[in-house]
């Protein structure tokens, strides 16, 4: 017998559903709701997915809604949207994000591109679990949203807490363009929250103050939000949760900000790319007047993600580290 | 009926490419031309085996699909002039567009991209049990693609209404098809590899490739799976106005007879005489000639308007 990890959850007492049972939750309500819906993607039916995150859906809605496919990335990518051009709302899993690169142009020719030449929407949502500290090394553990950071006709988002997974994944699947919903793996069991009810909806597109301060803004999102939160203790220290990292939230980083005067960029992509690019340069071109120290970013090297933990360990933020950033900016 | 279809439909492809080619030549197009010259009867054929609720996904050389589908000359000139009233409001340019409203998918340029999408528009006929067919074409050069591979396998192992047009025209760009593939017997492959029914047939010849798309559209309606024909022909131009395929040898071209004359003399053969053909002729020359007064016409797009529908949902 197995035990589905939403009944699981379901049973479970308040305040402790899980991420990855909220986001179980939203795909059930999401297919209960909506005809149009179903689900594609590598071993989602009966076994319910790599993660676990489809376990239980098959029993209730059946092959026709709950599609296992070959491994074709790009196939099964490019066959959603044109599920979506007939109307429907495919919701797509990649089994890890990581795998988003064998889909890559479907997403930025067809999915970005289509309602711009041609007015045709392509609903698609494709879920993708990603993000270290599983020691998943360089193909299972990588942060690929940076690539998809910056391209006209594509929306990505990135939850960081429980209601948040369930709220922004309903509003993606009805929201009317592609979205890339990228769900971070070490929050899948860690994280626990309240159900926020079935008819939470989180706006795609809209930040979030997570705590409020007035000494800095640390700009972040997934789950640096929560590592954010445990290194910001006891500090005067505004957390922002972007939840949508493209596009973004721009007047909600200038509105803290131009509170704060000071900033620091938080994630677990590689480098500067992807959204510390997009909000550093925001800053520097929109916000520098009010700015009362250099702002600050902390990021893995710029390489692969290393599989050994002790390397991993070393490459991912850690706690300790975005405490000694922010005692810098503070300090500065 | 389908006989004198075929050959406007072939016609106004014919008449529309020498405008676009002589327009282009004179800088009054900008970018690049492509055309289907000789691979006439292919377009047409597939096209107008199509119901009006089937949905199709045409490449560069199948305008005369577009005309099949109901789409205007004055549409598609509007579309190589970049004018702000075309398919894609000077957003793209040549044949990369699509006419939503005619079941029309915007092409777009990397090859194999429209295989996966079209079995998808299957996918969702199957899921709703509509007798829809959903059909697209690729070269003998995109059959090389990863993506033709993963839509031609999702279409066999889902079993959805979809039509495969292969257009084996000997080249894809400079290269020849035997530089490409080591078994370049592609509806072989089809059949024998992805277990897809595929027919070989002369794209030149327009009612025999009628005859088998129509019955590749019936078969794929009538739930019996994925379909496939493979069409025989000459790329008659370059790959684009800039090619003179200097390296297509003249012995090869006169293997390939130019399609509309053979329609013609079939035409004739039925009793239609010279007369008849000439008004034919002369309409579809017309109609051309208006379409391209038309788009002339047209208004510029309006920059201001660039950044309109990046988003079907724009974020506040
Ligand atoms: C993925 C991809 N690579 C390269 C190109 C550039 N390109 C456009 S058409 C073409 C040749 C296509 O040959 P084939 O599929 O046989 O079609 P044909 O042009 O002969 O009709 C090439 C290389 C492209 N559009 N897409």
């Amino acid at each position: 017998m197995h035990l589905s990890g939403e009944v699981a959850e379901r049973d479970a007492p308040p305040g402790s559903m899980t991420f990855l049972g909220a986001i179980t939750h939203a795909l059930r309500d999401a297919l209960r709701e909506d005809e149009r819906v179903f689900l594609l993607g590598e071993d989602i039916g009966h076994f319910g997915g790599a993660f676990g995150v489809t376990k239980g859906l098959w029993e209730e809605f059946g092959d026709a809604r709950v599609v296992d496919t070959p491994i074709a990335e790009e196939g099964f990518v490019g066959a959603a949207f044109g599920a979506a051009w007939m109307g429907e709302r495919p919701v797509v899993e990649l089994q890890f994000a990581d795998f988003v690169s064998c889909a890559f142009d479907q997403i930025v020719t067809v999915g970005a591109k289509t309602h711009w030449r041609s007015g045709i929407a392509l609903p698609v949502v494709i879920r993708a679990p990603f993000g270290g500290s599983v020691r998943g090394g360089p193909f299972h553990a990588s942060c690929p949203e940076p690539s998809f950071v910056g391209v006209p006709g594509l929306k990505v988002v990135c939850p960081g807490s429980v209601g948040d997974a369930y709220g922004l994944l309903r509003s993606a699947i009805e929201d009317d363009d592609p979205v890339l919903f990228f769900e971070h793996k070490a929050l899948y069991r860690r994280l626990r929250g309240e159900f926020p009810g079935s008819g939470h909806r989180v706006p795609l597109g809209r930040a979030r103050v997570v705590r409020a301060g007035a000494a800095a803004t640390v700009v972040t999102y997934a789950a640096g939000v929560d590592l954010a939160l445990r290194a910001a203790d006891g500090l005067d220290v505004e957390v922002l949760d972007l939840r949508t990292v493209w596009p973004i939230d721009e007047e909600a980083v200038l509105r803290s900000v131009a509170k704060t005067s000071r900033v620091l960029v938080l994630q677990e992509a590689a480098g500067a790319t992807g959204v510390a690019g997009h909000v550093l340069a925001l800053v520097a071109r929109a916000a520098f007047e009010s700015l009362d120290a250099p702002p600050a970013l902390v990021s893995p090297p710029a390489t692969p993600v290393p599989f050994a933990p002790p390397l991993e360990d070393t490459y991912l933020p850690s706690p300790e580290r975005v405490r000694r950033a922010l005692e810098e900016l503070l300090d500065y | 009926m389908t006989r004198l279809a075929l050959h406007r439909c072939m016609l106004l492809q014919r008449l529309v490419e020498e405008r676009i080619v002589a327009l282009y030549r004179q800088g009054r197009i900008a970018g690049s031309v492509y055309t289907g010259y000789m691979q006439e009867a292919v377009a047409a054929a597939t096209g107008l085996a199509l119901a009006p609720g089937d949905v199709v996904a045409p490449l560069n050389r199948e305008q005369a699909c577009h005309y099949a589908r109901g789409v205007t000359p004055a549409d598609v000139f509007r579309n190589f002039l970049g004018k702000g009233d075309g398919p894609t409001r000077g957003r793209d340019g040549n044949m990369h567009f699509g006419v939503p409203a005619r079941g029309v998918f915007p092409l777009v340029s990397m090859l194999g991209d429209l295989v996966p999408v079209t079995v998808g528009a299957a996918l969702a006929f199957k899921r709703r049990g509509e007798p829809r067919v959903a059909l697209t074409y690729f070269g003998d050069g995109a059959s090389s693609v990863g993506d033709v591979h993963e839509g031609l396998n999702l279409a066999a192992v889902w079993r959805v209404p979809a039509v495969f047009v292969v257009q084996s025209n000997q080249y894809a760009y400079s290269t020849p098809t035997e530089r490409q593939m080591a078994n370049t017997n592609l509806s072989e492959r089809l059949t024998g590899g992805w277990s897809i029914p595929c027919v070989r047939v002369d794209g030149t010849d327009a009612l025999a490739v009628y005859e088998v798309a129509r019955d590749a559209v019936e078969r794929a309606r009538a739930g019996e799976g994925p379909q496939a024909l493979e069409a025989v022909t000459l790329r008659g131009h370059g790959h684009a106005g800039h090619d003179a395929a200097a390296y297509v040898a003249n012995e090869l071209r006169l293997r390939f007879g130019d399609p509309i004359e053979r329609l013609e003399a079939r035409l004739r053969l039925d009793g239609l005489e010279e007369g008849e053909l000439a008004a034919l002729r002369d309409d579809a020359a017309a109609e051309v000639a208006a379409g391209l007064a038309d788009a002339e016409a047209a208004p510029d797009p309006n920059p201001a308007t660039l950044e309109d529908g990046v988003y079907a949902t724009p974020l506040p």
